[in-house]
């Protein structure tokens, strides 16, 4: 008798929603009425929008900002807000830039302009938190105009690269000044395809085309980038119409996706973390590579991908990913083959195999699942490991102060440079705050590859340490993740390798 | 009873240096956020640098004397993050917060009482044991689940409600929903056993005697009286929610204090954490001061000496 009441109290309240509610949170642009309006769901909120100052990644400020250098939808480096590019000597690089464009608040863009946006990022005294991406440069040099140099400390490769990602956004110098750090990290103004509308800390923030954008108005007149942290949430704000893009669909929410009439999954092969399980190579066991190899031998990567991950990520060797500069395709090495194990733990005098610790940490795909497999696996060639959950924050100093365990899970990718330097040189160089190899000659190689501006010499140079690094396995080799996206079925987008999103790359689907 | 409020007063504002103190350090037990604040590729030096503009180079007791100085003074520093005051992000917040916790607590209120009083009308019957159990099982279920759950039949399934954000009535009702879920409990049992007890004094005898029906005696006179720790425990209730609704607030990224407390948790950002706690401790307290004041003036039998 009482449940019917709750029951029925329930049913009104319901009904009573149903009457004054209309569902429509974000957009559904069927039937292409009116201008196109999009919502885009993220993890996160922003904290800032001064891309000179960011403290997470730029998937919205590179919407209202232009580099000099941009990716086209192949992740080829084409002009931006430079028309042109080249190397004039061994550390000066010329860039030509393009005329006729404006800020969205009028002032013009020149080589002044440009200047302006390095050198409050390459200033000390302004703790730009990413100031190490551009730290190779010396100064930025005002030719004429239209014509600046890059001057930088040592050969480097990467100048165009480090030109296509922040902290490299322009800004206009007159209005940053008198606004102020802070205030410009709360109304920004740059040369992009969108202009700041608002930012609703917490919740979202709203931008709209820029009707006089150099490279044509974008056909997504608004976007709003929302935040919503639980992927759960995110799936379902999707499956609901509230949003018609959603960054990261967790693998158990791909099904929800793809068997949804109203929306579809975008699968972007290796555009994750390069997964693996780091060793401390300066203590015992470790020390001896033929523990190592025995570790890797000893792991059936292929059936941890194929039945824990469902998929979601692809067995490799390499450490560089194959959109990478300096990929050299995939090496084979160590099948699974738990006698081989055996008898390298014997070799290496551990016949009754040792006992470890394995640190994880809740970033990667199923993490803790993988480890106690990994676990389990080693048992079986007499390794006892100890699964250790770390806290996030905790995590993130742990590498760095060397306080981890024996053997630690890391991801590591090369983030949007889609470069090998990025990829591997703050995990295998000696002394670097996430590397615990050391070897002299992968080290002397490393610096080189960063180093030179011949592109042969740099790409042998990345397949001689990848072979030097598969022998020596200062790591058990895993996986490279992917990444999903969910979107809309009226909208025409694929998600990127660089993992940016750019909101004038989307267009409405011909119906 | 001057004499009362003020050592009740005092009391609290020693509760609230108290939790100042404890956020204070306990939130640096896990080191500092000078390596959380830059990108991984960043060299020590870097970090070093970062540590030492932000202060967080000097002795920790230095680094309390400070905060105290400036916690006097109002200023409860800025965040790392957001580089914005920290405690105008915070009070920016909680006008959400609260909007959700007033509702929240609204349903609790009326389902719990609902709840206790049939209980107790219908002691010891199949629907006392029915309803005794039913609060009890909404009680033991986790609050992401409940989320989840109410996401999936309200939102993906009947196309109802939005499944997240603020905007307006709709975007509040599921999860209004979810954190009543846990406080209906304490509310119905508390109902129910004062309600018995009083139900069994013997002024409700009297009454009894004179001759009115069960159920007006039971709502007119027992009701009134019955009602006094049921305040406790309301408003024990609506202070856990202001400071609890922190999984709520991630699940249906509801933007309160909650969701801004995990951020500044999770990234460290030391100022937000401590001007946070700070002042839901303050309501926390707040709100218990004023309920102690209100059973002093409701009930007769608390003489204060």
């Amino acid at each position: 008798m009482n449940k019917t009441k709750l029951l029925t109290i329930l049913m009104a309240l319901t009904i009573l929603i149903a009457g004054c509610s209309t569902t429509s949170g974000g957009s559904s642009n069927s039937a292409a009425e009116g201008p196109l309006e999009i919502t885009i769901a993220r993890a996160f909120d922003i904290t800032g929008l001064d891309p000179g100052f960011l403290t997470e990644n730029a998937q919205v400020v590179d919407n209202i900002f232009d580099t000099l250098v941009k990716r086209d939808e192949n992740e080829k480096l084409v002009p931006g807000l430079a028309e042109s590019w080249s190397k004039v000597d061994d550390t000066t690089w010329e860039f030509k830039l393009r005329q006729g464009v404006k800020f969205t608040n009028d002032e013009t863009f020149n080589a002044e302009a440009v200047k302006y946006s390095i050198d409050r990022v390459l200033n000390p005294d302004n703790n730009a938190p990413t100031a190490s991406y551009i730290s190779t440069l010396q100064e930025v040099k005002v030719i004429d105009e239209y014509t600046v140099h890059v001057i930088t400390k040592k050969p480097d490769p990467l100048v165009p690269t480090r030109f296509n990602r922040y902290p490299t956004e322009i800004l206009p110098p007159k209005y940053t000044e008198e606004a102020g750090q802070e205030q410009f990290a709360q109304k920004p103004v740059g040369t992009g395809p969108y202009q700041f509308v608002s930012w609703e800390k917490g919740s979202s923030v709203e931008l709209e085309a820029n009707p006089n954008y150099w490279g044509g108005e974008p056909e997504v007149k608004k976007v709003t980038f929302r935040s919503i942290p639980e992927a759960s949430t995110r799936v379902s704000a999707l499956l609901n119409n509230e949003v018609d893009i959603i960054t990261a669909v967790s693998p158990e929410d791909r099904e929800k996706v793809t068997s949804s009439t109203t929306a579809k999954l975008s699968t972007v092969e290796r555009a994750g973390n390069t997964v693996y399980v780091g060793l401390k190579t300066e203590e015992e066991p470790f020390n001896n590579p033929k523990v190592r190899q025995a570790l890797n031998y000893a792991i059936d990567v292929k059936s941890i991908v194929e039945n824990v991950l469902q998929g979601a990520a692809v067995e490799t060797n390499s450490l560089i990913g194959p959109k990478d500069f300096g990929y050299a395709g995939e090496f084979d090495a160590y099948e699974y083959d738990p006698e081989k194990a055996k008898a390298l733990l014997t070799e290496a005098g551990y016949p009754n195999g040792f006992s470890s610790k394995l640190d994880t940490v809740g970033w990667y795909i199923k993490n803790t699942d993988v480890a106690q497999v990994i676990a389990e696996q080693l048992k079986a060639v007499g390794i006892n490991i100890t699964v250790n959950n770390v806290e996030s924050s905790v995590y993130r100093t742990l590498v760095p102060s060397g306080k981890q365990s024996g053997m630690y899970v890391l991801g590591w990718s090369s983030t949007n440079t889609l470069d090998a330097d990025a990829a591997i040189y703050a995990i295998l160089r000696s002394g670097e705050s996430y590397s615990t190899y050391a070897n002299p000659d992968v080290d002397a190689k490393l610096d080189e590859a960063r180093s030179t501006t011949d592109e042969a010499r740099r790409t042998a140079l990345y397949k001689e340490i990848q072979e030097k690094v598969l022998q020596e396995a200062p790591r058990i080799f895993l996986y490279q993740e992917n990444q999903y996206y969910g979107i809309a079925s009226d909208l025409n987008w694929n998600g990127r390798v660089d993992g940016s999103i750019p909101v004038s790359t989307i267009t409405a689907a011909n119906q | 009873m001057k004499r009362y409020v003020l050592k009740r007063f005092l009391q609290s504002l020693l509760a609230v240096l108290g939790a100042a103190t404890i956020v204070f350090f306990i939130i640096r037990l896990s080191g500092d956020p000078a390596r959380l604040m830059l990108p991984p590729e960043a060299s020590e030096d870097q970090v070093a640098a970062l540590r030492e503009s932000l202060g967080f180079n000097q002795p920790v007791w230095i680094q309390y004397i400070d905060y105290l100085k400036n916690l006097v003074t109002g200023d409860l520093g800025n965040s790392l993050y957001y580089k914005d005051s920290a405690l105008s992000l915070v009070l920016g917040r909680m006008p959400a917060t609260i909007d959700l916790a007033v509702s929240a607590i609204l349903i609790a209120v009326v389902l719990g009482l609902g709840a206790g009083i049939l209980s107790a009308y219908k002691k010891n019957s199949f629907v006392d044991h029915a309803l005794s159990g039913g609060v009890f099982l909404i009680q033991s279920l986790p609050v992401f689940w409940v989320g989840i759950v109410l996401i999936l039949i309200f939102a993906v399934n009947l196309h109802l409600l939005p499944t997240s954000g603020n905007r307006g009535l709709t975007s509040l009702m599921l999860p209004a929903l979810t954190l009543a879920a846990y406080p209906i409990a304490p509310i119905a049992r508390t109902m129910r056993a004062s309600l018995i007890e009083v139900i069994d004094q013997s002024y409700m005898t009297t009454s009894k005697a004179q001759g009115f029906s069960k159920r007006r005696r039971v709502l007119q006179r027992g009701l009134k009286n019955a009602f006094l720790p049921v305040i406790t425990v309301i408003s024990l209730e609506f202070g856990v929610m202001i400071a609890g609704a922190v999984v709520t607030e991630t699940i249906f990224s509801w933007p309160g204090v909650g969701q801004l407390i995990i951020q500044g948790v999770s990234n460290r950002d030391f100022p937000l954490v401590q001007a946070s706690i700070l002042i839901i401790s303050i309501i926390y307290i707040f709100i218990n001061f004023i309920t102690d004041l209100i059973y002093l003036l409701i009930d007769p039998r608390i003489k204060v000496q």
